[in-house]
């Protein structure tokens, strides 16, 4: 059975290591991982692969190219083999709203890796330097949290000669802002409507408002050998909306006593949904080593799988239940529980926007000419609006 | 009706007629692979660009008929048009320059006994992986490269964000491009130079000519068809650039500011898997091609002169 995924060598030799395991607790079953180095090139091969159908059993899909795949009836269908007693998966073990794209009328194509809601990472050190003396997640825990208390950190660390707030533009960024802001993107239908929502375009012009001010900067845009991650790590900034995975770049600088995380302020303080990046393991339709295939995709991504992938400092955070405590196990951050708690309450990307490949890159340019002070909240979202009817008719 | 020009020839050349074209049949043997090469890796693909650019395929569901939709629809893209500009304007840049600092070079290198060695560092760049060499280069304009640093240190002031600054992210791949075609470019203006006829030399020298008016009116106008034919190939490679811009400013630049013709067409066909819109759009590069090189090829007859031109 051979499988295929991206990832970096660090990631590549732990799914090695799964292999060996899973090959001893199955000696009738040889695994074979295939893998691609550039996430911008497993697509395309995957895409050759499926055509010639030479594509693997298994294979990672991106939450962005998810829709397309789905919707090309090249994978297997899931529900019932969940169901089955062969299963360590059952549908109800996920937390629903992950599944996004993957589920079409009830019917599952594929499911959630491992997941990584963007939290707000911030840094007591930058904080303290702009007089800052409350702690983000201390006014979190006791609900005041507020959108209004945000802003006004921001406004000071602006004020100290430093960064608010660095966001990485794309669709969780954007649609996790406005539904936290308790606006309204997608409505149930999949239909773009978040430039007919006031709230909405009251909570993006708010938005625009504080990238044009530089006082919130899109990390994709930092200049080379100035990252994001150096920028964080060197007391320049003060939140950093970013993954689990930002654990390792805190060590590895040795700073990591210096933060903490929050999850994303709300006008009333209450917490609210906000974007969970994820990745998606499928099985090939026309695999020939079905049963094998799903014997190895379910305990991939059973809650023994993700332990096994996620402990020691691992990068995401399990999107089963039964995993949680390998985000707890080392006790950092201090609040490592609201990661859980924003996949609790978070959503996967919209389907409307994953059934079209680069839609949300697309949409992402647009909101990029908001940051940067070439378009209004109002155009913007009519902008978006227009885009998502001509590609998806809705 | 004549006789066939088989029976008009003598038994002994006849004799050689048939071992020569018992020698084309093996050479058309040998040929045959590459001919075979040509239609799978070339002319198929080509065909195959051809018909998607004018249906609607994600590589995955079945492909429809669009006609010229895909056409239109390119041409009104603003991005398209912007990889059209940024295309364009990389080869504006880097062929005369190219060129013009190849030709210097070669004029200086020609009589310098240690040529050799020069040659060799200019060429390394050739037969070095492109990607390699935008990764190097990558590492040079980082803010705290090299290059910002020297700048910086030379000029005092605050180290240009090349890769990072839509202004700057375009010159950062003329740069690199000219670097790396340099040495093909130097090594046929030294062919060329040497190839003019000495007694011309001479004959300009009798007559008065210091060295440069030798060489502006002498040695550039006889040099003008390797330039030309240097000019042509250069221009065709400018507007296919990818791989430089793919690494140096992953993928196209901050705000699509390196984004070329070949950037968009992979872009939409392995990118956004809209493989109609993405050959429609190699076709209009190819159509582009085509253009620019007629433009090229009217223009020579006022600017390239032979040896042999009248007077």
């Amino acid at each position: 059975m051979v499988w295929s995924t991206w990832g970096t060598p660090e990631e590549l030799t732990r799914y090695e290591e799964f292999n060996d395991e899973f090959m001893k607790r199955h000696p009738d079953i040889t695994v074979k991982l295939q893998p691609v180095a550039s996430y911008s090139d497993y697509h395309s091969k995957m895409l050759a692969q499926l055509s010639s159908n030479t594509a693997p059993d298994v294979f990672y899909i991106g939450d962005d190219k998810l829709g397309q795949f789905v919707s090309s009836n090249r994978l297997m269908p899931l529900t019932d083999l969940m169901n089955s007693s062969a299963s360590d998966t059952k549908p109800d073990d996920f937390f629903p709203s992950l599944f996004g794209a993957a589920e079409v009328d009830g019917e599952i194509y594929a499911a959630p890796n491992d997941v990584n809601s963007d939290a707000l990472w911030y840094d007591k050190v930058a904080l303290a330097a702009a007089g800052i003396t409350e702690d983000p997640a201390t006014l979190a825990a006791e609900g005041q949290w507020t959108t209004a208390k945000f802003l006004e950190m921001n406004d000071k660390l602006a004020e100290a000669g430093l960064t608010g707030t660095m966001f990485w533009n794309y669709w969780a960024t954007h649609y996790g802002w406005i539904s936290s802001q308790g606006g309204e993107a997608y409505n149930d239908a999949g239909d773009f409507v978040g430039n007919t929502d006031k709230t909405t375009v009251e909570a993006v012009d708010t938005l625009g408002n504080y990238f044009q001010d530089k006082k919130f900067v899109v990390a994709d845009t930092l200049p080379e050998g100035a990252g994001a991650d150096s920028v964080f790590v060197t007391h320049k900034s003060g939140f950093f909306a970013q993954g689990r995975y930002t654990i390792g770049t805190l060590k590895s600088a040795g700073v990591e006593a210096d933060y903490d995380i929050v999850d994303w302020p709300t006008p009333d303080g209450v917490a609210a949904p906000t974007g969970v990046a994820a990745s998606y393991l499928a099985i090939n339709g026309k695999t020939k080593a079905k049963d094998a295939a799903f014997t190895f995709w379910t305990e991939f991504l059973s809650a023994d799988g993700q332990k096994f992938r996620l402990t020691g400092g691992g990068n995401a955070v399990p999107s089963i239940k039964g995993a949680d405590e390998v985000v707890l196990e080392d006790n950092y951050p201090a609040h490592a529980q609201t990661f859980l708690d924003m996949r609790d309450v978070g959503f996967a990307n919209y389907p409307t926007e994953a059934a079209v490949p680069a839609l949300s890159t697309d949409i992402s340019d647009l909101f990029l000419g908001l940051y940067e002070g070439k378009s209004t909240a109002q155009d913007t979202l009519d902008e978006v609006a227009a885009l998502v009817e001509s590609k998806t008719g809705k | 009706m004549g006789r066939s020009a088989a029976t008009l020839l003598p038994g002994g050349l006849r004799k050689e007629a048939a071992w020569r074209r018992r020698d084309r049949s093996w050479g058309y043997v040998f040929v045959a692979p590459q001919v075979v090469g040509m239609a799978i890796f070339v002319l198929l693909p080509f065909v195959a660009s051809l018909v998607l650019a004018f249906t609607s395929w994600d590589g995955l569901t079945e492909l429809t008929w669009v006609g010229f939709e895909n056409f239109t629809a390119q041409l009104q893209d603003e991005l398209l048009l912007r990889s059209i500009v940024n295309t364009l304007l990389i080869a504006v840049i880097t062929v005369p320059l190219g060129l013009g600092f190849a030709v210097i070079i070669a004029v200086a290198l020609e009589k310098l006994k240690t040529r050799t060695l020069y040659l060799i560092l200019f060429f390394a760049p050739v037969v070095t992986s492109t990607v390699a060499v935008a990764m190097i280069w990558q590492q040079m304009f980082r803010s705290d490269g090299v290059l910002s640093n020297a700048i910086s240190k030379i000029f005092g002031i605050t180290p240009p964000d090349w890769l990072g600054d839509p202004k700057l992210a375009l010159i950062a791949v003329c740069i690199v491009s000219i670097w790396s075609s340099m040495g093909l470019n130097v090594i046929i203006f030294m062919a060329g130079l040497q190839n003019i006829s000495p007694s011309v030399i001479e004959a300009a020298r009798i007559d008065g000519a210091g060295a440069f008016r030798l060489f502006m009116q002498i040695r550039l106008p006889l040099l003008s068809p390797i330039i030309f034919f240097s000019s042509i190939v250069a221009f065709i490679s400018s507007l296919q650039t990818f791989d430089t811009v793919f690494i140096l400013t992953q993928d196209a630049g901050p705000d699509n500011a390196t984004r070329t013709i070949v950037y968009h067409i992979y872009d939409l066909g392995f990118g956004r898997f809209e493989f109609g819109p993405s050959s429609a759009a190699a076709v209009i590069l190819l159509v582009l091609t085509l253009v620019i090189t007629a433009i090229q090829f009217g223009a020579q007859k006022k600017f390239v002169h032979y040896e042999d031109d009248p007077v």
